[in-house]
């Protein structure tokens, strides 16, 4: 093997599932320098395989599967791993990323990146085991729900230990959102890309291992990984670390609403009146039998519920996080916290994004409400706001794309197009991919964030937490004492660019790496130090000691990501926000009156990033300066460079 | 005074960092099937059962050793020697708990040996469920926990410590 670095398995696969056959490779020396892993390396094979041909559905789209260096080895809170892939909803760069065990499983099995193209002929799983791949065959898994499909994988090869990433019925029936489960409860939800995999014929991907990892110098990186631990272990971590272990993120229902964000008649306010009922005491009282964590992680926000009796039972169950709470609970006006927990399991049994599908119903209510549908178009059902029957029938719809679920399993962009008239005023989405928990009428800079995200209106791109629960030693120390008092100012919008545009190219890197977002998010307490710290003896790359090439490294995934886009068609006017968030102020609660400006911000935000305020396009020189030349060769015969 | 491994259930939230730790510990990689201690999970139950040698005060291993590739050293931990391992897994099958594997790349037995003393498994857990305890009577009933899973599955309910 002559790949040089340690940390990685140093071998990928490229599968060729139209041929049924899979390559085994050796992992690219310049991608784990220049782009780390994950997302950065994702985003550098989709930009040279796929582009604006590409059809999401058609075989020539590519869905990556990615980890990084510190998926499997000890540092907290990594277990993670990222699919990406050409998204079917949006039609842009789509990425999504899951925690649980899957992830270190496949690098263990020998294995840092998996290649899907093609199509195969018939249902296929890829079953990976100690540095050997196989497509197995899936006719007996197709169909079946992602809980089943795990059993009977683990069945069929007669091993326990087998870590799954599945899809659902939705993802076979093309639904534009459907997710990729993982490990019963955990999801790659967003953007579609279990579709994806549905539209290759591939059910699961399944991997056992015990191909160990190596690591540069053990010493030295578990010198590094201590001094990370210890800012894990700063007092002012402490609170959220404890809620987080005893609420997951479930507390911030609590936290969200009494700020007035909590996203509520499908983002009509973000301020919930029953709030306590799907808050996060009620369910750590009544329901919740025990904590989780994901692979090595130290925070476990991970809970496991069970409902006895009511109309709604079930058994363990992976608890819903405050995304799912939030989509089909105070989006949908529905109290009932025993049927946000039935929705949550169902869309994770048949493999549909939550917050896509909680989101659409929401909009499929505001369209009854204003008068604008009715039950006639919904196959006769009551849309009535908080109606968690209509809700639950809508999920085994919109999985099955059976009647109006046929319409709704396009998402809200499309939905709005064919429904026609003054629908789209009430599809709260970017780039076609529906609004994550957020507002930026009560967080100026999540507005920010919703417009530039390359995936669309969602808040894992670069979320800042600084100015939302309040850090303002982090804020000095990272902008200065001058800009901090702005930036902590939740509402307004100066230096927002500047704190997007770093947090951007942090969370490229935490997305490359592949880690949690928590302890660097949530609370902020790594930075780009940590992987300066603890990339190099990891694996041996002695260039990322230099702090100026691991900013590099996120400044070029960033941008390579936003090329990717704009090849597709992207300009500054689709970074913007929906009607809704933009233009309505925020009529109740305590964020009332709020608007984002988001003008002012996009503005700065482009100037740091190194692109041109008038279309969004990046500089040439910026292009160069991060290696990127051969972006400006594919784009600027097209225009596409300033 | 004997020592052994008690695991508390109620704290454990099986993210496995206890693998991590035992792997490098013994095998400088990461590598959590070559690790001592065992994380078994079972999501659909919400079982997570963690498995290592309990030093058991009649172990069955050692009985069933060929060998004679089992033993206890000078602090009374019992140990596999690897150059006595014929890797025929007679110890595998005698061990009620789980508490010894065959290392997937050695083919040899492998089981804790409580790092000669001071277990990289009970610092690396971050929530505290893996403790070094005495075999006294609270060593002899938390150690005796942290088998209740392993119990109930083969039918047999929870008993009273012998001490």
């Amino acid at each position: 093997m002559t790949f040089p670095y340690k940390g990685y398995a140093g071998y990928y696969l490229d599968v060729d599932l139209t041929k049924g056959k899979v390559h085994k490779k050796e992992l690219e020396k310049e991608w784990a320098r220049l782009y780390l892993g994950g997302s950065g390396v994702a985003a550098k094979i989709l930009w040279e395989r796929t582009g604006p041909d590409t059809e999401p559905l058609g075989p020539e789209n590519v869905l990556v599967l990615g980890t990084g260096p510190l998926t499997g080895v000890l540092f907290s809170p990594s277990g993670r791993m990222m699919f990406a892939s050409k998204s079917p909803l949006t039609g842009v760069w789509g990425e999504s990323h899951v925690g649980g065990f899957l992830g270190a499983e496949i690098k263990y099995s020998g294995f840092d990146f998996v290649l899907f193209n093609g199509r195969s002929e018939k249902p296929v799983y890829l079953f990976l085991r100690d540095g050997t791949a196989e497509l197995l065959d899936a006719s007996h898994l197709w169909g079946k729900e992602t809980n089943v499909t795990t059993q009977m994988i683990r069945e069929d090869h007669k091993d326990p230990t087998i870590k799954t990433g599945v899809i659902g019925p939705a993802g076979e029936n093309a639904v534009l959102y459907g997710s990729i489960i993982v490990d019963f409860y955990r999801a790659a939800g967003r953007t579609g890309l279990g579709s994806v995999l549905g539209s290759k014929n591939v059910k699961a991907v399944a991997a056992s291992g015990a191909q160990g990892i190596e690591v540069h110098d053990m010493d030295k990186y578990f010198e590094a990984n201590e001094i990370e631990m210890e800012r894990i272990n700063d007092p002012l971590w402490t609170e959220s670390l404890a809620s987080l272990r005893k609420y997951g993120t479930t507390d911030l229902v609590a936290i969200i609403n009494e700020i007035g964000r909590l996203p509520t008649k499908n983002h009509w306010t973000g301020f919930f009146e029953n709030a306590d009922d799907i808050g996060p005491e009620i369910i750590a009282e009544k329901y919740r039998i025990a904590q989780e964590a994901c692979h090595g992680c130290a925070v476990g926000c991970k809970y496991i519920i069970r409902v006895n009796g009511g109309k709604y039972p079930t058994g363990p169950i992976g608890g819903p996080e405050y995304e799912t709470i939030m989509a089909f609970g105070s989006n949908c006006l529905n109290s009932d916290i025993e049927s946000v927990f039935h929705l949550g399991k169902r869309c994770d049994l048949l493999g549909l994004d939550t917050i896509s599908t909680g989101k659409t119903i929401s909009f499929a209510m505001e369209l009854f409400e204003k008068g604008i549908i009715g039950t006639k178009d919904a196959d006769g059902l009551d849309l009535s706001w908080g109606n968690g029957e209509t809700q639950a029938a809508l999920v085994e719809k919109i999985a099955r794309r059976e009647g109006f679920g046929d319409l709704l399993a396009d998402g809200v962009r499309k939905a709005a197009e064919k429904i026609g008239g003054d629908a789209w005023k009430y599809a709260v989405h970017v780039k076609g991919l529906e609004a994550s928990g957020q507002d930026p009428r009560a967080h100026q800079s999540i507005g920010l964030t919703y417009a530039t995200n390359v995936r669309g209106a969602d808040h894992l791109r670069s979320i800042s937490c600084i100015e939302e629960l309040g850090y303002p030693e982090i804020a000095a120390a990272r902008f200065g004492e001058e800009k901090a008092e702005a930036i902590l100012e939740i509402m307004s919008p100066e230096y927002k660019g500047q704190l997007i545009w770093d947090m951007e190219d942090l969370y490229a890197i935490v997305d490359s790496a592949v880690i949690c977002k928590y302890g660097t998010m949530w609370p902020p307490m790594y930075y780009f130090d940590t992987f300066v710290n603890v990339i190099p003896p990891l694996t041996g790359m002695t260039e990322w000691a230099d702090m100026k090439f691991v900013r590099r490294v996120g400044e070029r995934i960033s941008h390579l990501r936003r090329a990717y886009n704009h090849r597709l068609g992207i300009t500054r006017k689709d970074e913007n926000l929906p009607h809704r968030l933009l233009k309505e102020p925020m009529p109740t609660g305590p964020s009332k009156g709020g608007l984002p400006d988001l003008d002012q911000m996009l503005d700065e935000y482009y100037e740091y990033r190194g692109c041109d305020k008038e279309t969004g396009y990046p500089f040439e020189s910026k292009l160069t300066d991060l290696d990127l030349d051969f972006v400006i060769e594919d784009l600027k015969p097209r225009g596409m460079t300033r | 005074m004997k020592r052994f491994l008690a695991i508390d259930l109620q704290k454990c939230t099986g993210c496995r960092n206890c693998e991590l730790a035992c792997s490098v510990q013994h095998t400088k990689s990461f590598n959590p099937r070559r690790s001592r201690i065992q994380i078994l999970k079972d999501e659909t139950r919400n079982l997570v059962v963690p498995m290592v040698c309990l030093q058991c005060e009649d172990p069955l291993c050692e009985y069933a050793c060929p060998n004679g590739a089992i033993r206890q050293n000078e602090k009374g931990i019992l140990y596999v020697d690897s150059t006595l391992c014929i890797g025929c897994m007679n110890c595998v099958t005698a061990c009620i708990y789980g508490g010894i594997e065959l290392d997937p790349r050695t083919r040899k037995a492998i089981k804790c040996d409580l790092c000669g003393g001071d277990p990289a498994c009970v610092k690396a857990c971050e929530y505290g469920a893996i403790s070094l305890v005495e075999a006294k009577t609270e060593g002899l009933k938390a150690r005796r926990e942290g088998i209740d899973l392993a119990y109930q599955t083969i039918g047999m309910k929870t008993g009273e410590v012998i001490e």
